[in-house]
């Protein structure tokens, strides 16, 4: 290969780029003097994350010197890249996701709760809707599509542990993958049997006419965790100081947001676009301050049942101690 | 055709029957109103937007990321395409090297601006440069090729020095196509910046929309879509006026003006 001037240039660009990208990482942890910190968490825009919008309101994380930014992004996608190279802190992500990235070899580490189903069945802020009355229950599902927002996911996941409980063939459920906005319109318009969704698109699918099916979060096992906050390996072992902080605030916000739904209500006009009604309406998720460890491990099993994972994670090293 | 005043009135009269079949295919149930709200909602939705702090400030984003963006591409398309293209070792070199990064769409280049640069305003950029430097650089190639010989010759048996002859032979004739690179970079540089957010969560239009979508509020995200299509169009036409500006002496621009 010759040796052409614009791929030097290229290569200059990058090395630059790359110059930038790891000195933005040291002043993300670092204190800036009067032992504030700034600490950037990756979030989705969705209501899962209100007790850290509320948090930050109620001043939970700068009373313990943590100066909060909250950076949102489509699905999730940037978020555990992100803290992985460092350009987060820490991340919000689902039970799920965070065990395959560590069967992956990705060095995470959970930090604090993040969002729990309610518990109640045929009450909780996710469940499978279908517009069609011949399916009744979870079993019914058999042989037909059903959407989820990432194939080979909690979504799949869990929904086949519904079909399982009353007594279904989950592997002859098909599954489609759609975005949860999506799935209202493909619901009505017959492009799928049933759609797994969550809060406010449960709401919108069952006023638009679908029925609820089965609570796939609370079939999956009691009371359980669904999404967790965490940071990369390397943060926890060079700032123990930080992340503890961290976590003390989430468990405070955590608490607070669970103890004061109307205030969580209220935040997330903040932070999401979602119609006051619908806001007012909306079954809210439990914000429990302790992780639920056994369901992490039913998650675990059903990972690895389903092939999501070829090894049984390791629950102990990614739950903190 | 230019100077005829029907065609104006046409444009004003089709703009006005997509606006009026907008209001009244969801109105007649053609298609769900719960997925494409009537265009009064839609407008009602963006009036609402208009008076929100964040909406401004998201448009100030996106503009940001635009101009930023653009304007280091235009400066090191043109810059590296005179010195390409006026050295031919140089240009014959990098060749092969173009033709294979040009068609790489900048949109696969998102996970390494996630890896570099997390949401922020770098991710946008090396989206937005990426794909705009490229309509800027082969533009300007197309150009300094163009420089017509004897014009160049006769510039030589003058004893003009190199950079004399940049300035009055190969310049004039680059600029015509630098300024269309120019015009198809400002295009192309806004499509980024919003994919960049609608896709990164970079701040801006883009991740009003994402969120608009992920709140399920349909009118307001179509409103936003809106905004994003006129600012499409205000910066073509933007580009146009400065194109007629910058090339008022350029006999293409001469002989649209007589006719």
């Amino acid at each position: 290969m010759r040796r052409p001037l614009v791929s030097l240039v290229a290569l200059a660009l990058l090395a630059a780029a790359a110059g930038c990208g790891s000195s933005g990482d040291d002043n993300g942890g670092q204190a800036s003097g009067g032992g504030t910190k700034q600490v950037k968490v990756g979030v989705i825009p969705i209501l899962d994350v209100a007790p850290i919008y509320l948090g930050k309101e109620k001043g939970f994380f700068s009373k313990r010197g943590i100066e909060l930014t909250l950076e949102t992004g489509q699905g999730g996608a940037a978020i555990v890249p992100g803290v992985v190279s460092g350009q987060f802190q820490f991340g919000f992500s689902n039970v799920t996701s965070l065990l395959i990235a560590q069967s992956r070899g990705l060095a995470l580490k959970v930090v604090a709760n993040g969002v729990a189903s309610t518990g109640e069945d045929k009450a909780d802020y996710s469940g499978i809707v279908a517009t069609d009355d011949a399916i009744k229950t979870a079993a019914d599902l058999e042989g037909r599509q059903v959407s989820v927002n990432t194939l080979k996911n909690i979504g799949d996941s869990t929904i086949r542990a519904s079909v399982r409980k009353a007594g279904g063939d989950p592997s002859t459920v098909k599954f489609v993958e759609l975005a949860f906005p999506d799935m209202p319109a493909a619901l009505e318009a017959g492009r799928v049997d049933a759609v797994w969704v969550v809060e406010p698109f449960l709401s919108a699918t069952l006023g638009a006419g679908g029925h609820l099916v089965a609570s796939n979060y609370v079939d999956t096992a009691p009371d359980l965790t669904v999404a967790l906050y965490f940071t990369s390996e390397q943060l926890a072992k060079d700032d123990p100081d930080l992340v503890g902080k961290f976590t003390e605030a989430m468990g405070e916000s955590l608490a607070y947001a669970d103890a004061h739904p109307d205030e969580a209500r209220q935040v997330l006009t903040s932070y999401t676009q979602i119609d006051e009604a619908v806001i007012q309406k909306l079954v809210l998720p439990k914000w429990p301050a302790d992780i639920n460890r056994e369901s992490v491990e039913t998650l675990a099993t059903l990972a690895v049942q389903d092939g999501l994972v070829t090894e049984q994670p390791d629950v102990a090293a990614l739950l903190p101690s | 055709m230019r100077s005829g005043r029907s065609p104006r009135w046409l444009g004003v009269a089709g703009l006005a029957g997509f606006l009026a079949l907008g209001e009244v295919a969801p109105r007649i149930g053609l298609v769900s109103e719960r997925y494409l709200p009537p265009t009064s909602r839609i407008a009602t939705a963006l009036a609402d937007e208009l008076g929100q702090p964040s909406f401004w400030a998201a448009l100030g984003d996106t503009l940001e990321g635009w101009a930023i963006g653009l304007t280091l591409a235009v400066v090191g398309g043109v810059g590296l395409g005179l010195l390409i293209g006026s050295v031919p070792a140089l240009r014959a070199a990098t060749a092969s090297t173009i033709e294979f990064l040009r068609p790489i769409p900048s949109v696969a280049l998102i996970p390494l601006a996630v890896l570099l640069f997390g949401t922020d305003l770098r991710s946008k950029l090396l989206l937005v440069v990426y794909a705009a430097f490229w309509q800027v650089l082969i533009q300007v190639l197309h150009g300094v090729q163009d420089v017509d010989p004897v014009a160049m010759d006769t510039a030589h048996s003058y004893r003009l020095g190199r950079l004399a002859r940049v300035r009055h032979v190969v310049w004039p004739t680059t600029l015509p196509y630098a300024v269309t690179g120019f015009r198809l970079a400002a295009a192309v540089a806004l499509v980024l910046a919003i994919t960049a957010e609608l896709i990164i969560g970079s701040p801006g239009l883009g991740r009003e929309i994402a969120v608009a979508q992920t709140s399920g509020a349909v009118p307001a995200m179509y409103a936003l879509v809106v905004v994003a299509g006129l600012l499409g169009v205000a910066v073509n036409l933007a580009a146009r006026a400065l194109e007629r500006r910058l090339l008022a002496w350029h006999p293409s621009a001469r002989r649209e003006a007589a006719a």
